[in-house]
């Protein structure tokens, strides 16, 4: 279930925000688990994780790790990209759904050349000199 | 909303209008707009006096004066007794200050009412801009540190759309040369000259696999609607055209969400359209023209489908085969759209509804679609997370 986990130098170019609430996720995320809330009601989890049931408002969630399979639902190749992302352009962005059965964008990788459409990926950890991001590496 | 016409139009052409920060002289949005309301209320042949109220979209970061809404009543010299208010709702700002205008008319506390703003942007570089919008189409802290640009998620549904029916990126592009060549034909449009579709395929890459051509321009620009009770409309002798139907819907979701969906179906805009119609007891056949919110070619094509003016996965096929060009089966974007004609976002609705008022007064002059009476305008928050849609009927 654990993440690999992949050395980036640098920092983030746009570090997340970090709550008293999403700490934990950051945490975990560091030491390779991809983890969020599942409804203690409705048992449907929800992404990014809340504080709340976003599907039935139940206030009551539990945290639950999350396995990092999934399929690439579609991507694309930034080169337009905003002044903070301009050192990393061209890079390429994703969707993903999950096998959880979550649907999350993120950073995609090892994709050398289409789109990679219907693909098979692995969520890994960046682990940059500030912190954690997640990205999706599409099997080669 | 029965009893809502659209009497008066004006605005100015897109382009670039906003000078350099440190230029010795500057292009000022009061000024320009002013020459809108001055214009649109000739258009209208109504007195001042008779505004009640005055729905602003809300400026750009880029625009210095705040409160833009009174200080600009004030320029005007315009007192009220309905409402002033600014509104924002990203790409949708323009539709929403024409719905709130129209509501202030339907709701008895203005017999006439304007929609306007100034959206003035192009003196800041294209990546220092992106830096601001990347932060409205995604979660700050889930979506945005990967670098999604507002455009990136478009261009992910033209992957997903060539990926599901087979279509080529060529057949998506021809939409691009055929708003170049409506606005070709607008003395309004940002962009005239003609290009072929080898030209737009040999762009440079913006968001894969959309070139430049194929994704809108950014663009300054300033309009002015003029809306009044139908009474109003009837009394001064002139065309007009009237609201007759609209529609909204929201997914409750920001870009994505989470739960998987079938994310090219532009599921709002369906709804939207659906209710739109309904209002104005009609189908998608039945209307002559459309104005469509369309930031990138695909954009264009899926809303078409979304809205019924043509099959799911056929819209491309449609656009290239001409049937969404002047003169085709259902003219989309007889401005030049977004890509053409500009795309100052705040105010780019308030352009659809310039080109919808000229087209059902048949004014366009080489644009004109022939005897043109149902007119559709639609906009869009996110992904068409959101869709407002508007239908326009011409009065003589
Ligand atoms: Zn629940």
């Amino acid at each position: 279930m654990r993440l690999a986990i992949e050395r980036v130098a640098g920092r983030r170019p746009w570090p997340p925000r970090c709550s008293e609430f999403t700490e934990r996720f950051w945490r975990a995320l560091a030491e390779g688990r991809l983890t969020t809330t599942r409804c203690a009601a409705c048992a449907r989890l929800a992404f990014p994780p809340r504080p709340f049931c976003p599907h039935c408002w139940h206030r009551s969630v539990e945290w639950v790790e999350l396995r990092p399979g999934g399929t690439v639902y579609s991507s694309t190749v930034v080169h337009a990209a905003p002044a903070v992302f301009a050192h990393e352009a061209p890079y390429r962005v994703g969707i993903v759904d999950l096998d959880d059965g979550l649907r999350i964008a993120t950073r995609l990788l090892g994709v050398a050349e289409g789109f990679a459409v219907g693909a098979r990926a692995e969520l890994v950890v960046l682990a940059y000199d500030d912190g954690p991001l997640f990205a999706a590496r599409v099997r080669g | 909303m029965t009893g809502v016409a659209l009497v008066g139009a004006a605005a100015v052409p897109c382009g670039r209008i906003q000078r350099p920060r440190e230029a010795p002289l500057q292009a000022l949005e009061h000024e320009t707009l002013a020459g809108c309301v001055l214009a649109a209320m000739a258009d209208a042949g109504l007195p001042k006096e008779s505004i009640g109220a005055l729905v602003f979209t809300h400026p750009r970061p880029y625009t210095p004066q705040r409160y833009f809404g009174t200080f600009m009543a004030n320029w005007l010299r315009v007192a009220t007794s309905g409402v002033l208010v600014e509104v924002l709702g990203d790409g949708m700002t323009g539709g929403l200050a024409f719905d709130a205008a129209a509501e202030a008319i339907a709701s008895g506390r203005a017999e006439v009412a304007l929609a306007l703003g100034a959206n003035f942007e192009t003196a800041t570089p294209s990546p220092e801009h992106m830096n601001l919008i990347m932060r409205a189409t995604g979660d700050l802290d889930f979506h945005v540190p990967f670098g999604f640009t507002p455009l990136s998620w478009y261009a992910m549904d033209a992957v997903r759309y060539m990926h599901e029916h087979g279509v080529a990126r060529e057949a998506l592009a021809t939409v691009a040369v055929k708003n170049r060549r409506h606005a070709s034909l607008n003395p309004l449009a940002q962009y005239r000259r003609p290009v072929t579709l080898e030209e737009v395929l040999a762009q440079r890459p913006i968001v894969e696999p959309l070139g430049l051509y194929e994704v809108a321009p950014m663009s300054d620009g300033a309009a002015c609607l003029v809306l009044a009770r139908e009474e109003v409309a009837r009394s001064l002798g002139r065309p007009y055209a009237r609201v007759r139907g609209r529609g909204f819907y929201h997914e409750g979701a920001h870009q994505i969400s989470e739960v998987p969906n079938d994310m090219i179906a532009f599921d709002a805009a369906a709804r939207a359209g659906r209710a739109a119609f309904a209002a104005a007891g009609i189908g998608p056949q039945d209307v002559d023209l459309a104005e469509l919110y369309a930031p990138a070619t695909i954009v264009e094509v899926l809303v078409s489908e979304a809205l019924g003016f043509a099959p799911r996965g056929r819209g491309a096929h449609a656009a290239a085969a001409g049937e969404t060009a002047l003169g085709g089966r259902i003219p989309i974007n007889t401005s030049g759209g977004l890509l053409s004609r500009g795309h100052p976002p705040y105010i780019s609705p308030l352009y659809a509804f310039v080109e919808l008022a000229e087209q059902l007064r048949q004014r366009a002059g080489e644009r004109q679609v022939a005897g043109a009476e149902i007119g559709v305008a639609a906009c869009e928050l996110g992904n068409y997370n959101a869709a407002l849609v508007h239908v326009l009927e011409a009065r003589a």
